[in-house]
């Protein structure tokens, strides 16, 4: 896949979490304040993948590549704490819903979606501390 | 590991963007090798040491 298509397919998959979740909130009804969580979480995921898509944007315009060895090998990175992440959350957020708010057993739903929220978090997390670091 | 890319940029009056654009990288990783904080690949060492017409031994400053 070359950049371009790349920074396009990235587009589209931000506009339609995007769509989602607005198809979403207009047929929910009330929304209460766990759910208000997940949303705030779920556009600052999308505005630090609208940065990352804008920042290769901007390297190919000015002639350079969208990603290069440095960027691959962070992805890699953040890939693996990501993917530790997931295991760890899905292990431990039944364990820490009994310990903090009491519930024996947490739906399966409620785990998936920690699971990608605190995967997708870390990922975000790691890939723009080692952008930062430089490794 | 110190590097002398700084000194031979200025030597042949090239920008960070420039050396990237001839090895094809992007900016903040000439940076990142400048300021030792990113190893690179021996492939991309090659090709900075070859765009600044030196050699790889005398491009990066190893400390032991």
């Amino acid at each position: 896949m070359n950049d371009k298509t790349g920074i396009i397919l990235g587009l589209l998959a931000t506009i339609l979490v995007l769509l989602t979740l607005a198809v979403y909130i207009m047929n929910a009804g009330t929304i209460d304040f766990t759910e208000l969580g997940s949303f705030a979480i779920v556009i600052i995921l999308v505005l630090a993948a609208t940065y990352i898509i804008w920042d290769r944007a901007k390297n190919i315009r000015k002639g350079l590549p969208a990603k290069d060895e440095r960027l691959i090998n962070i992805s890699y990175k953040a890939g693996y704490y990501g993917f530790i992440a997931a295991i760890w959350s899905a292990v431990g957020a039944p364990l820490l819903a009994d310990i903090f708010l009491g519930r024996e057993e947490l739906e399966g739903h409620y785990i998936t979606a920690i699971v990608v929220l605190v995967s997708a978090i870390i990922f975000m997390i790691s890939y723009f501390y080692l952008a930062w670091k430089g490794k | 590991m110190k590097t002398r890319i700084k000194e031979l940029r200025a030597r042949y009056n090239l920008t960070q963007e420039d050396l990237a654009r001839k090895v094809g990288v992007r900016r903040e990783t000439i940076l990142f090798i400048e300021k030792g904080n990113y190893n690179p690949s021996l492939q991309l060492a090659r090709d900075i040491a070859k765009a600044l017409k030196t050699t790889i031994d005398d491009l990066f400053i190893f400390e032991d």
